[in-house]
């Protein structure tokens, strides 16, 4: 019993300690000694990490990219994901998994590809064309859960609308829409962290004018300054763990290694 | 007639509404892919012309030779590791012990932060002031410290294990989950020890769940790009080599960087295809 207990908390610290330290090492000042805790607390590496870094262009950078990355693949989860749900198609499975491919194999390898194609384009360097990067990874994923969302759907319900004079649009918004609702909102959030926390594509695809969160820490980490980059994780991670917090008891964890994030 | 019409344009409606999503695959993924091949096949800076020169030349020389066993190392390693800490782990979370739904959440954490913000909290726990090296000097100074962890292999190799062992831990835990207790309790009954049931009863069981989660952690370690690029130091795996080729060199050396992306994702595919087919034989059974 109490040896459970030592592997779980040993478990837990060795999962937790990163974040711990990182948000420590955010708030505290003159910590080089051999010192447990930093002798005085600040707030001066977020006022850098904002007025000298310029967290606040970075962030709309992000909410940009990633609002249009979700947009966009939502519509394709929304329309491709109603005809794998509720058609028979040959080949449904082979074709799923091949749908899915991009978040099965490693970015980097097709990133190089997609760089090229984006800088004949203009993409590169804008909002549009890190998004659309984006999506590379997040449709996928949204077609797969629209397209058991779809399938979840109950015939009965919509033969009844139709069956007291409501037509197909009304139909929609008020039979269907509701009933899909849950599954575009759980495929919004898994497509929001992936874009939003998207490394490879962005590094091959951002500019000076569309620095993004995960770009910016990455570069911070290249500059030095330990105290300010950590000041910029905390930033950038508490919407996943805020969202892994709101999510865990509605989510199966299998559908967490499923689509949570590629690779 | 009529329904013939009607089934034509119920196949049509199909076709529209699939075609965003092929358009997705083929434009963003099929089409970058097959240009990273062809770069891979030209002359560096030219547009004309086909050559091998860059595959052979990789695949021959030292360092590219020392790229790919370092890759397939870590992956291997991290993925014995996890195997080695999910078991027991899974085992542990099935009891539904007080705090068990908090313990459970734990293993998620790795799942959804970025492997860069990962690689960061790490470096600063294992650097040589940060806490493990302070709870070696202040609970076992025994030991003569500090020791070096980040920026070394098995450092790396426990970054690895810290970001991906969850895949393998969850699938376990979902198999053994799903299993049967009256099988347990019947090898009980007969008189077979804890031991002896969890070796020759339980593990044989799950050993598909177990399977299909390591290929899971394998192919991410294979294609881990983040925590190498910012924890690996000296060491470079596939992906980190296909990056520097372009990011260290003036002009970029396009053409190289796409040959190891094109070996890189043609090793993906084969453990892919290995995947799938673990996965086939668990519903088999």
């Amino acid at each position: 019993m109490i040896l459970t207990y030592t592997l779980l908390v040993c478990l837990s610290i060795f999962i937790f300690s990163p974040f711990v330290l990182i948000m420590i090492k955010s708030i505290g000042k003159d910590w080089f000694g051999k010192l447990w805790l930093p002798p005085t607390l600040t707030l001066d590496w977020y006022k850098w990490a904002i007025n000298v870094a310029r967290l606040p262009e970075v962030m709309k950078n992000t909410i940009i990219v990633t609002g249009l990355a979700v947009a966009m693949s939502t519509i394709v989860g929304i329309f491709s994901g109603w005809a794998f749900g509720r058609r028979h198609l040959p080949g449904k499975e082979l074709l799923m998994s091949m749908i899915l491919l991009p978040r099965m194999i490693p970015p980097i390898t097709y990133a190089l590809g997609i760089a090229r194609i984006f800088y004949g384009l203009n993409l590169v360097n804008t909002h549009f064309g890190i998004a659309l990067a984006h999506v590379t990874l997040c449709a996928p994923y949204a077609i797969l859960v629209m397209s058991a969302t779809f399938e979840g759907l109950d015939e009965r319900m919509l033969e009844a609308a139709s069956v007291c004079g409501a037509n197909p649009l009304r139909t929609f918004f008020h039979v269907t829409l509701p009933q899909i609702m849950p599954g575009i909102l759980s495929s919004m959030i898994f497509t929001f962290t992936t874009s939003y926390n998207e490394f490879t594509l962005t590094l091959m695809t951002y500019g000076a004018d569309t620095l993004t969160l995960p770009i910016r820490t990455y570069l911070a980490v290249g500059e030095g300054y330990w105290e300010v980059t950590s000041a910029m994780s905390v930033i950038m991670v508490l919407p996943s763990l805020l969202i892994l917090f709101l999510i865990q008891r509605q989510v199966k964890p299998e559908q967490l290694v499923g689509g949570f994030k590629g690779l | 007639m009529r329904h013939l019409r009607s089934q034509r344009r119920e196949w049509l409606t199909t076709l529209l509404l699939l075609l965003p999503g092929f358009a997705v695959f083929l434009g963003l993924f099929v089409y970058p892919f097959i240009i990273t091949i062809v770069l891979s096949l030209r002359p560096e800076g030219q547009t004309t012309g086909w050559t091998l020169e860059y595959y052979t030349s990789f695949l021959a020389s030292e360092h590219g030779r020392q790229v790919i066993v370092l890759t397939f190392f870590l992956a291997i390693a991290t993925t014995l590791f996890s195997v080695l800490l999910s078991v027991p782990l899974a085992l542990v979370l099935r009891r539904k012990l007080r705090g068990h739904r908090f313990f459970r959440a734990v293993p998620l954490i790795p799942l959804v932060v970025p492997g860069l913000i990962g690689a960061l909290g790490l470096l600063l726990v294992f650097g040589s002031r940060g806490w493990f090296n302070l709870f070696i000097r202040d609970v076992l100074p025994f030991i003569h410290g500090p020791i070096a962890v980040n920026y070394t292999i098995s450092g790396l190799t426990l970054f690895y294990v810290w970001l991906y062992f969850p895949y393998t831990l969850l699938t376990t835990l979902s198999t053994l989950e799903g299993l049967d207790p009256g099988i347990e309790e019947a090898a009980q009954v007969s008189g077979a020890n804890p031991w002896k049931v969890l070796r020759h009863v339980v593990l044989p069981l799950i050993m598909p769940g177990i399977l299909s989660g390591s290929v899971l952690t394998f192919m991410n370690a294979f294609g881990a790009f983040s925590i190498p690029l910012v924890a690996g130091g000296n060491y470079r795996p596939l992906s980190v080599d296909v990056y520097k080729q372009i990011q260290l060199f003036v002009p970029a050396h396009w053409s190289q960087a796409c040959a190891i992306a094109v070996i890189m994702g043609v090793l993906q595919v084969v453990f892919l295809t290995f995947y799938m087919r673990v996965l086939r034989g668990r519903k088999v059974k």
